[in-house]
């Protein structure tokens, strides 16, 4: 247990160290809001709902979605610096050590984006506690899964420039497709098939259960519990299945 | 260390290695780049998995316990690892609680280690900023701080300044006099050669010869050499008749007024060579003795020089 405690705080106090990327990030999702923001609800005009509020709060879900895949490249940080190697010699098991990295990651990207979500709820204005709280437990699963994810795919890869590239299609597509920015209603009225892809899609629940969660008047959920069962089984598939290809993939130099 | 081969395709990078560590003692693998050396330390570290064979280090297999194997091991790789937004202090200091010490102890051993290897100064820096010594002194304070019971250094003073490399002499033969076992991998013959207990010779994967550096040196059959210079160039009839000594095994005529001289039994012959060149009136101007070196015991078994075989390998 200590040595996963050890494994998450090595996590977090790297990420934390990338001042610069952590700084570009924060004006980014400043400026989301205050010009994406602003000027689109002028434009947006959808039935019950205030398309501000509704895009501030997903755009958290983004900004979580975003920071927690940034454990997959600090793989390959690791791994170009050999610093692979190295947690590979030390006296930590590997599930331990993928276990580790994925809540590491996760815990990074929800402490990373806590202050945010603080400046959306200012924006948003009103937040029902305890939803807020469930809210809160599903985005912090939500974030372990993504990072479970990207260390899934980042070691199944083994070549940067093409995670990189399945990272930008994945976050275009995962993204796109979800409610993140728009109402399931309008998603299924363009095209059914996206309306059915959007409906099993983890940032879908993420986005949904955390409007619910910050009271935003949008039709978006008659039932919390479906999002939320999606959210851990979204997590227990990316953290377990992850811990097994991890764990396959770099004990004896399968990483190579 | 059974038979323990690890393969990269086709060519063997380790190839069939048989050999006993023992147990508080310095062994030093020497051989050039490319020898081998390091692939075999990874396999034991378990870092990357035996093609054929296996190692035991303490009595657990490293492919079946790989987990136990860790516990027993630290390692100072040839490269530093560690990235390059870290601090030494956050990497030292982060090794040693993974490693398990206490936070009084690790407080006070990692200053220590760090006043040690001239880096507490230079703690808060990145090691972005750290210079390639600096970077290769904080890889091996992480052994240094951890004292593993079997600590493994791949090159431990590559790109350290000599007072830096006595210092971590001395704390490697303090961490085999409190009773770690170290393993010395380095194409530096002298380090092998001061701080070995055994040295083993490695050479394209496999291992050429193992033993005391002493009893290596002694091995060589014309283990003692005699660099004469003399004052005009020898006739070749006072060369072939130096030659025609039995004591003498080989001769190299290194500059015109140059022998180096190759043979057994130095105290009886020195005084014949005088006397010959004596009578022949061809006038030494010095006469200098010297132990061979593993450099030479290298060559014995390969053929080639480190220097050379290194090239080879480039």
């Amino acid at each position: 247990m200590n040595k996963l405690l050890l494994v998450i705080e090595r996590d977090v106090r790297l990420f934390f160290q990338y001042k610069f990327l952590i700084i570009m990030r924060v004006i980014w999702f400043i400026s989301q809001i205050a010009l994406f923001g602003l000027i689109a609800s002028r434009m947006i005009k959808i039935p019950e709902v205030d398309y501000f509020k509704y895009y501030v709060a997903g755009l958290s879900v983004m900004t979580l979605y975003s920071a927690a895949i940034f454990i997959g490249f600090d793989i390959y940080e690791d791994a170009e610096h050999g610093v692979f190697e190295y947690l590979l010699s030390l006296p930590v098991s590997r599930r331990q050590l993928v276990l580790g990295r994925s809540i590491g990651g996760g815990l990074r990207a929800f402490i990373y984006v806590g202050p945010l979500i603080a400046v959306s709820l200012y924006v948003i204005g009103s937040v029902e506690p305890v939803s807020f709280l469930i809210s809160l437990l599903a985005l912090f699963l939500f974030a372990f899964g993504v990072s479970g994810m990207s260390i899934t795919f980042a070691v199944l890869i083994k070549s940067s420039d093409r995670f990189d590239i399945l990272m930008g299609v994945l976050d275009a597509l995962i993204v796109r497709l979800s409610t993140a920015m728009y109402p399931l209603a309008v998603v299924q009225a363009s095209n059914p098939t996206y309306g059915t892809i959007a409906s099993f899609n983890p940032v879908t629940f993420a986005s949904d259960l955390f409007r619910w969660g910050a009271n935003v008047d949008a039709p978006v959920l008659n039932n919390p519990l479906n999002p939320l069962l999606g959210i851990i089984a979204f997590f227990a598939f990316f953290t377990f299945v992850g811990v097994i290809i991890y764990d396959r993939r770099i004990e004896g130099g399968g990483w190579q | 260390m059974e038979n323990l081969t690890k393969k990269f395709g086709n060519q063997f990078a380790v190839d069939h290695l048989n050999l006993d560590v023992q147990e508080g003692e310095i062994l030093g693998l020497l051989g050039p780049n490319g020898a081998g050396k390091t692939t075999a330390i990874l396999m034991l570290a378990t870092v990357i998995r035996p093609t054929e064979g296996t190692a035991y280090v303490g009595k657990y297999d490293v492919r079946k316990q790989p987990d136990k194997v860790r516990h027993l091991i630290g390692i100072a790789f040839q490269e530093p690892k560690m990235l390059w937004v870290s601090t030494p202090w956050d990497v030292v200091n982060w090794h040693a609680k993974v490693c398990g010490l206490t936070t009084s102890e690790r407080k006070k051993r990692v200053k220590e280690v760090l006043d040690a290897v001239q880096m507490w100064d230079a703690r808060h820096k990145t090691v972005h900023a750290l210079s390639g010594g600096m970077r290769k002194r904080v890889e091996m304070a992480k052994v240094l701080v951890q004292r593993p019971k079997i600590a493994i250094v791949d090159e431990p003073t590559a790109q350290i300044d000599i007072v830096g490399r006595h210092k971590i002499w001395k704390m490697l033969r303090e961490m085999r006099d409190e009773g770690s076992t170290i393993i010395l991998a380095t194409n530096e013959l002298h380090e092998a050669d001061v701080l070995s207990d055994r040295v083993c010779i490695m050479h394209r994967g496999k291992l050429l010869v193992c033993d005391t550096p002493k009893k290596l040196k002694d091995s060589i059959v014309g283990g003692d050499i005699i660099d004469i210079q003399f004052e005009k160039a020898p006739s070749p009839k006072a060369v072939e008749e130096l030659k025609s000594f039995k004591e003498i095994v080989n001769l190299l005529q290194t500059k015109p007024q140059n022998l180096r001289v190759y043979l057994n039994h130095v105290e009886d012959v020195v005084p014949k060579i005088m006397n010959m060149f004596s009578k022949k009136e061809i006038a030494i101007t010095s006469m200098h003795m010297s132990e061979p070196s593993l450099d030479d015991v290298f060559a014995h078994y390969t053929g080639l020089t480190i220097e050379e075989a290194q090239k080879n390998e480039a």
